[in-house]
């Protein structure tokens, strides 16, 4: 465990290094990503200028919701998501099988020797955001507020991290998920709006099945006083919640598909 | 020719091999009109109209919005390129004799044909069944739609494939996808109509080529155009086509002329 903990660092460094062979593609790409996160926060701020209000929601109440989005996301994907989406591919073609012979956890190896430092365009566009929303909205500031603030930041973060790796797993018990992921995204465009936008099913969807309105919509209505839907009195509790369950659930499930593995290539 | 409709009907063939996979989408683009409809219902909150739209106009306007985008993948064109450029296969292609971003183009429509049929028209109707959708304002306007939607298709792979070409000088095609998701996000339309736009903001993006990937075809198909402008409009997104083809053709040369191939 602790010579694991150790290879971490070395791990991470010879990644960053790998990365950053090709530094201009490397910074351009960042420029299209931030250019691009902010096209669709503009799209939601061009919905709100001409009507003030988003199903009760003001502009800067918006922009927290979209910022804590991004920033939760960027923090969990960067552990989780190009790793897990080209694990159907290694299982294809027989490369994690190299991966169970080392002498290391793989799913330690993965994550952190492809960790994924292309998220800095997101998180710096959610920073810069998420100051100017934090000034902007009246708040009753005290340290209960940001400790709960960076809690439900971290569940969040969670929730998407596992989320990716469920769906990671599910290519090695079953050599195929990345049409999965475009079932994911399909809720992910939705989960950066408040939840009382849509109509019930769909907010059912996404806090039990999908759940990705912990990414964001649940704990940013709590810290700005909205009402939850569904869930009421239970949303804080829910929100924090939330991660740490989900991450229990996906540990079984890498478990018991790492076990089922069998390799599909050779 | 016959050699380009072979390979969209090839790539229409390997679609027709992973069905659980269309499942799966299918469901996701379900959700995924479902809540651009509920997003324009809490929009219009009660209210019949706003600016003079009615909210069963931008309802349709919403259903239409997924006709060219959800079926044609344009992310798989740059991508594509990208891909021929970095493992070298592009220098195969310049063996062979036909012409390489004609054959990304061809096979890509014969998958968009294949989404719109199996994807996209079954998601559309669904979700009109539950919220009602407008026929189009008249005969004119809707034969008009069909010619709009052609020209939309065209617009969206040429354009495409002119970012992908541009991989050839960036050596990355990645950035090019996301930056045309961010194109397409703000000035087609897809979103929002240039009508809920700021005035100078709405009067540009009008004339850019985007605009007739996503606006055009469904202002055209609610009858928001005298017929003579949508005539004229429709001449006008042609010369984008025409253009966009020429720069097309003109970016290969070039980028045919530059390739190095590193790989093998």
């Amino acid at each position: 465990m602790l010579r694991q903990l150790r290879l971490i660092p070395i791990l991470l460094q010879m990644n960053l290094r790998a990365q950053m062979e090709y530094r201009g593609a490397f910074l351009i790409d960042r420029i299209a990503m931030i250019i691009t996160y902010a096209s669709s926060l503009a799209v939601i701020w061009l919905l709100v200028a001409r009507l003030d209000t988003l199903a009760d929601w003001n502009w800067g109440e918006l922009a927290l919701l979209y910022s804590f989005h991004t920033l939760g996301y960027a923090i969990g994907a960067s552990f989780s998501f190009t790793q897990m989406r080209d694990l159907e591919e290694q299982v294809r073609l027989g490369t994690f099988d190299a991966l169970l012979t080392r002498p290391m956890s793989p799913w330690v190896y993965l994550v952190f020797a492809r960790f994924n430092i292309g998220y800095v365009s997101h998180i710096s566009l959610a920073l810069v955001v998420m100051t100017w929303a934090l000034l902007t909205i009246p708040i009753d500031w005290s340290i209960g507020w940001v400790a709960y603030f960076l809690a439900s930041l971290l569940s969040a973060a969670l929730v998407t991290g596992s989320i990716m790796t469920l769906l990671g797993a599910a290519a090695l018990a079953w050599t195929r998920s990345n049409h999965l992921y475009s079932l994911y995204f399909g809720f992910w465009e939705l989960s950066r709006y408040p939840l009382n936008l849509f109509p019930s099913v769909i907010q059912g969807i996404l806090l039990t099945v999908v759940p990705l309105g912990f990414m964001a919509a649940v704990p940013v209505a709590v810290l700005v006083g909205k009402p939850v839907p569904l869930l009421g009195e239970l949303a804080p509790i829910a929100a924090l919640l939330a991660g740490p369950a989900l991450l229990g659930l996906t540990a079984l499930f890498w478990r018991y598909a790492t076990s089922r593995y069998q390799g599909a290539g050779g | 020719m016959s050699a380009y409709f072979a390979f969209a009907k090839s790539a229409v063939m390997t679609q027709l091999a992973y069905r659980n996979e269309v499942w799966a989408n299918m469901f996701g683009k379900v959700v995924q009109v479902f809540a651009r409809v509920a997003i324009w219902l809490a929009i219009y909150a009660g209210a019949t109209s706003i600016d003079g739209i009615s909210l069963q106009q931008m309802i349709t306007y919403a259903l239409l919005g997924g006709i060219v985008t959800g079926a044609i993948r344009y992310e798989t064109i740059i991508s594509m390129i990208g891909r021929a450029l970095q493992t070298g296969d592009v220098a195969v292609w310049l063996l062979k004799p036909v012409s390489f971003p004609l054959y990304i183009i061809t096979s890509e429509l014969g998958r968009a044909a294949y989404r719109l049929v199996v994807l996209v028209i079954p998601t559309v109707a669904a979700v009109a069944l539950v919220y009602g959708m407008l026929p189009p304002a008249s005969l004119f306007y809707g034969a008009m739609f069909l010619a709009y939607l052609a020209l939309a298709y065209a617009i969206i792979a040429l354009i495409s494939t002119l970012f992908g070409l541009v991989s050839f000088w960036l050596l990355t095609s990645f950035s090019l996808e996301w930056l045309m998701q961010a194109l397409l996000n703000l000035l087609s339309g897809q979103f929002i109509p240039f009508w809920f736009f700021p005035k100078t903001f709405g009067d540009i993006a009008a004339h850019l080529p985007f605009a007739w990937i996503v606006y055009y075809p469904a202002a055209v198909w609610l009858g928001r155009m005298e017929q003579t402008e949508t005539l004229i409009y429709f001449g006008i997104g042609c010369g984008w086509a025409l253009l966009l083809g020429l720069g097309v053709a003109w970016l290969w040369r070039r980028a045919s002329t530059r390739v190095i191939v590193q790989g093998g």
